[in-house]
């Protein structure tokens, strides 16, 4: 086994970190890079936070999917579906939306928490440069297990409403996972988000 | 698990902390973050062998005293070897994730006695980790499968001086088996009596193989060979033949013997007497069962085997895998 120091794949400067992240981001040309099999740089994104959004800021990271879905049963309009009908517009039987999932080390109930919320609110935000020296959660789940989640989190939207379950009848593609770094405010009852 | 490796920091030269399972590490030192690259990308750790020969005799004597084995092994018993080895195991986490729906059934009786059963429906959330290891070489005659230690030092300071057996077994084997588990273990941790559907997925997280200290003991006793391994982290027998005593194996087979035969009398006697075929039924079932399990337990011969060979491994499969999960549970929350 080898043990390397992380550099930048593009300024070659090393990386210092207390925390065990696998989203390598280097401080001198904000590129962030992962490692899986080779060295990959790759696009993020992080948002702005809300002016309201005051106290401990921190950014967390998501994989934000993007993805499209098909419903195949006939029968959608007001029945089995409950969240994924909402996202299709006019007669169309399926559509695209983002799915969020929570790239930190999360807890069940925190990991539900987030990838509902975020997937159903869909949310909007503007963009930055950089991270405004506040502090970035780190990343523990690779990209291509975010991938294989997606289903889950769709599932998961709609098994709020019982019995339905067995009757959902779609397809999922994800075609393109992006790190994004969205903002929260910790508060006593754990991360608030603040966008 | 953090574990000390005979690595030092390529920055700084700082001795560095690596857990099994973990790519990503930090410098204690200099605040670097570094890379652990395994071989075709399987991370591989060794543990620390922190037993001697003294301290692995003297396991191995205690657990002659233990159980039905020979009371004059002390006496008898002759050592021919004794030697430390490294075993290579797989260690993977999977993660599960999904639903499981059914439902639980439960019985009301009414004052008039009858019974309406309900059926109610459940759907459950599974998002769990599971971690198994495995042997990754063929184990011969150690009765070694899995790794139920998870704790101790690990370093390659040792590595070169102890033999070490190649991991010949496939990496993507012990992945696929590694699913299939997680997804059994998730259906039971579920907890859905009968189950009607299911949106599961497996996703293994990480594979590493960990190099393991075992201690061989080999000794003589009359006429044959028998042998023990010594875990070389933690100092426990793991696995061993030894003959069995032959007193407590008479006593043992007269006793079961006996009592199977009584029980099968018994249940016959009560259940004529009573002109009930079916309490006689039931006692010579319960009486076959008792017998069964006395030649069961004594058709080795004279051997008491403890630990995971082949051939006993059926019975003791179930049994070995409940505790390595267990152990690993215990770890992992
Ligand atoms: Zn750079
Ligand atoms: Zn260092």
């Amino acid at each position: 086994m080898r043990v390397v120091q992380v550099k930048c794949p593009r300024c070659q400067q090393p990386i210092y970190s207390k925390v065990k992240d696998l989203a390598f981001y280097c401080q001198h040309c904000r590129t962030m890079h992962i490692r899986n099999g080779g060295t990959n740089i790759i696009d993020f994104d992080i948002a702005e936070f809300s002016p309201n959004a005051r106290g401990d800021r921190v950014y967390m990271p998501f994989w934000r999917l993007f993805s499209s879905f098909t419903i195949n049963q006939a029968n959608v309009a007001g029945g089995t579906f409950h969240k994924l009908s909402r996202m299709i517009k006019g007669t169309a039987n399926g559509g695209n939306l983002f799915i969020y999932v929570p790239a930190w080390e999360t807890a069940v109930d925190e990991f539900k928490r987030w990838s509902m919320g975020m997937t159903e609110g869909q949310p909007m935000y503007s963009l930055r440069q950089d991270f405004n020296n506040v502090e970035r959660g780190p990343t523990a789940i690779t990209k291509e297990e975010a991938m294989q989640l997606a289903d889950f989190v769709v599932v998961t939207m709609e098994a709020e409403r019982p019995g339905t379950l067995q009757y959902l009848d779609y397809s999922l593609q994800v075609h393109d996972a992006r790190l994004v770094y969205l903002p929260f405010v910790r508060g006593a009852q754990g991360l608030v988000s603040g966008l | 698990m953090a574990i000390s490796v005979g690595l030092n920091c390529p920055a700084c030269g700082g001795a560095i902390q690596v857990a099994e399972g973990d790519n990503v590490l930090n410098c204690g030192y200099c605040g670097s973050l570094l890379w652990a690259e395994g071989d075709a990308g399987v991370m591989t750790v060794a543990y620390r062998n922190v037993q001697g020969r003294d301290s692995v005799l003297r396991a191995t004597e205690q657990w002659w005293r233990k159980g039905w084995k020979a009371r004059d092994l002390r006496e008898k018993g002759k050592l021919l070897e004794c030697y430390p080895i490294y075993l290579p195991f797989w260690s993977t986490t999977t993660r599960v994730a999904g639903w499981i729906c059914g439902y639980e059934e439960r019985r009301h009786t009414d004052r008039e006695g009858n019974v309406r059963t309900e059926r109610i429906p459940m759907e459950e959330m599974v998002l769990n980790d599971y971690r198994y290891t495995s042997i990754a070489c063929d184990p011969g005659d150690l009765g070694i499968r899995y790794l139920r230690n998870v704790g101790g030092e690990a370093s390659f300071a040792d590595f070169e001086s102890i033999p070490t057996f190649e991991s010949t077994t496939s990496k993507d084997e012990m992945i696929a088996t590694s699913k299939q588990r997680a997804l059994e273990e998730a259906r039971g941790d579920a907890n859905v009596p009968h189950i009607t559907f299911e949106r599961v997925i497996a996703i293994p997280k990480g594979i590493s193989r960990i190099y393991y200290p075992v201690w061989v003991v080999r000794y003589s006793y009359g006429e044959r060979m028998y042998m023990a391994t010594v875990d070389g982290v933690t100092g426990n027998v793991l696995s061993g033949r030894a003959p069995g005593d032959p007193l407590y194996q008479s006593l043992a087979v007269t006793a079961g013997t006996s009592i199977g035969g009584l029980i099968a009398a018994g249940g016959l006697a009560f259940g004529l007497g009573a002109g009930e075929g079916l309490l006689a039924l039931i006692g010579l079932v319960v009486g076959g069962a008792v017998l069964a399990l006395t030649y069961r337990f004594f058709r080795h011969g004279s051997e008491i085997v403890e630990g995971d060979f082949e051939g006993k491994a059926a019975d003791m499969r179930g049994k070995l895998m409940k505790e390595a999960r267990r152990t690993f549970r215990g770890f992992h929350t």
